[in-house]
């Protein structure tokens, strides 16, 4: 068995186990083996129904991660590359950062509403700031002798920004990214917990109201493939974009 | 061979750098550090000057003000009668640590500086090809820096930096992160590219033998407050092969800088402990 396998040994076990646990009827009532959430899947999908919900938070993750990824990296570069902005912008992330953009949930749906548009504000504010640090820092960590040897080419200021400092933050700006990703996903299922019509983190809220453990467990389970795959997706363009900078040194996703 | 060395000369006579009367102090833990005391230096075009002296002399300093990353405190720095204001194309720059871009392969980092000089799209591939021969790295076109050995990413550097055909090349001890074995064939590659492209050079190194093997001129430096200690002319015939490191010429130069480096080494020693 190759060892890139290994890491599938964990999961089978547990859902075997699981499995079993069902056929002896030894699960709790909120517990449903693996074989009942797989079918309820399969009829959810041939309905359509699961599609929906599946599109509706695709669509509120897709459009956060996008607005606040660009945001907060732009945000975050200009700011560990230019010290006035640095300075101007310093004391207002340091004293938002800390706030649980969670908490923050109600007064953000007082003002953009119950629809699409809180949400997305919601995960737009809560990856901003991973973004933000990891673009800064990743700024911060360019090689000086790098800056040299673009000045001494003769490149302007605007060339040394988006050839060189970039570039260099690259491999911190992914890393940036790769927690957004998770922590878009968590905000989505909250934000649609406490208010939607639709979507994934609707399905379990709804269907624990209604005592349909096996359609909760759909969704729990639908959320964690795609943020899986989400962040497969994202692994994958790291290492072609990082291709001369990984050499060597981490080729553990390789 | 008269006629070629009466040419050489008559190229020389021009200078390219002019320094006068430079000045450099920093403060080092609040106390003001003298790097360079009323420096004054002529370097002619086509010249390989060396610049050798006890570590802290100020000799790396020196090529910084050249680069124009470090300003100075006093005095003037020019090439071809033009100050120095800043850093700037004409000097092209090689430092110890390559300074290659790691996201980039062996002919993005050559092509770069064509980019930002927007030399036309045309001509870059050209010149790229025309420089990676000549450091002989055509075959490892596509290959990343993390890729190759010290020695080839110093050769990509050097490509890089001939490509956008600066006036004078400032090099910041380029060999000094190489095995002995890998530091002599460098030598051996400047010193048959130079032969080729008799670019203006200065030299920073603190490896006597490097700096008697490539320079025309050897600067010694004394220990700080940096001055030239002396300006040996080095007479070796060029082009220079391997073996001119087994003549007695070469050893008797060796032994004179030797011997004035030794004596500024020591003060240097002095006054630090």
């Amino acid at each position: 068995m190759p060892v890139r396998l290994i890491g599938l040994i964990p999961p089978l076990a547990l859902v075997i186990i699981w499995e079993l646990c069902g056929q002896y009827h030894m699960l709790p009532r909120y517990l449903v083996p693996p074989s009942l959430i797989v079918s309820t899947t399969w009829r959810m999908l041939l309905s359509g129904e699961l599609i929906g919900h599946i599109g509706a938070s695709m669509f509120r993750i897709a459009m956060g991660f996008l607005i606040g990824s660009i945001c907060g990296t732009a945000a975050g570069l200009i700011s560990g590359s230019v010290r006035p902005v640095e300075r101007f912008y310093e004391p207002l992330i340091s004293l938002t950062y800390p706030v649980p953009k969670t908490a923050a949930l109600p007064i953000i749906f007082a003002w953009f509403g119950l629809g699409d548009a809180a949400k997305i504000v919601a995960i737009t504010l809560s990856i901003f700031y991973p973004c933000y640090i990891a673009a800064y820092y990743g700024a911060k960590s360019v090689a000086g002798i790098h800056i040299w040897s673009a000045r001494n080419m003769g490149a302007t200021r605007l060339q040394i920004f988006f050839r060189i400092v970039l570039p260099s933050a690259l491999p911190q700006i992914f890393n940036g990214l790769r927690i957004a990703i998770g922590l878009s996903f968590i905000v989505m299922v909250t934000s649609e917990l406490i208010a939607a019509q639709k979507g994934l983190g609707y399905l379990v809220g709804a269907a624990e109201d209604n005592m349909r453990f096996d359609i909760m467990w759909v969704a729990v389970v639908t959320i964690g493939i795609i943020g899986f795959c989400a962040d497969r997706i994202l692994l994958m363009i790291r290492s072609r974009v990082l291709m001369g900078q990984l050499l060597g040194k981490d080729q553990a996703h390789g | 061979m008269s006629e070629i060395l009466d040419a050489a000369t008559a190229i020389q006579l021009s200078p390219a750098l002019v320094v006068k009367s430079l000045v450099k102090t920093f403060s080092r833990q609040g106390r003001a550090v003298q790097a360079l005391d009323d420096f004054n230096l002529t370097v002619h075009e086509g010249e390989f000057v060396a610049i050798v002296g006890p570590s802290g002399c100020g000799k790396s300093t020196f090529l910084h003000m050249l680069g124009g990353f470090e300003p100075s405190n006093g005095g003037t720095i020019e090439l071809d009668a033009k100050p120095i204001t800043g850093p700037g194309p004409d000097r092209g720059m090689l430092f110890q640590d390559y300074a290659l871009y790691p996201w980039r392969t062996v002919y993005g980092n050559i092509i770069w500086p064509l980019e930002v000089q927007h030399v036309p799209k045309a001509e870059r591939a050209a010149i790229v090809e025309r420089f990676m021969s000549l450091v002989g790295l055509t075959h490892f076109r596509d290959h990343y820096p993390a890729e190759l050995s010290g020695g080839m990413k110093q050769r990509v550097a050097l490509a890089r930096v001939l490509a956008f055909d600066p006036k004078i090349l400032l090099m910041d001890e380029p060999f000094g992160a190489l095995d002995a074995q890998n530091r002599e064939l460098m030598q051996e590659e400047l010193s048959r590219i130079w032969d080729r492209t008799r670019k203006t050079v200065i030299f920073v190194t603190h490896d006597i033998d490097e700096a008697i093997y490539l320079a025309d001129r050897v600067i010694v430096f004394t220990a700080r407050p940096g001055r030239i200690k002396q300006d040996v002319k080095i007479e070796l015939p060029r082009p220079r092969g391997p073996d001119i490191r087994k003549s007695p010429e070469y050893t008797q130069y060796r032994n004179l800088i030797w011997d004035l480096l030794r004596e500024e080494v020591m003060r240097a020693r002095e006054e630090y402990n």
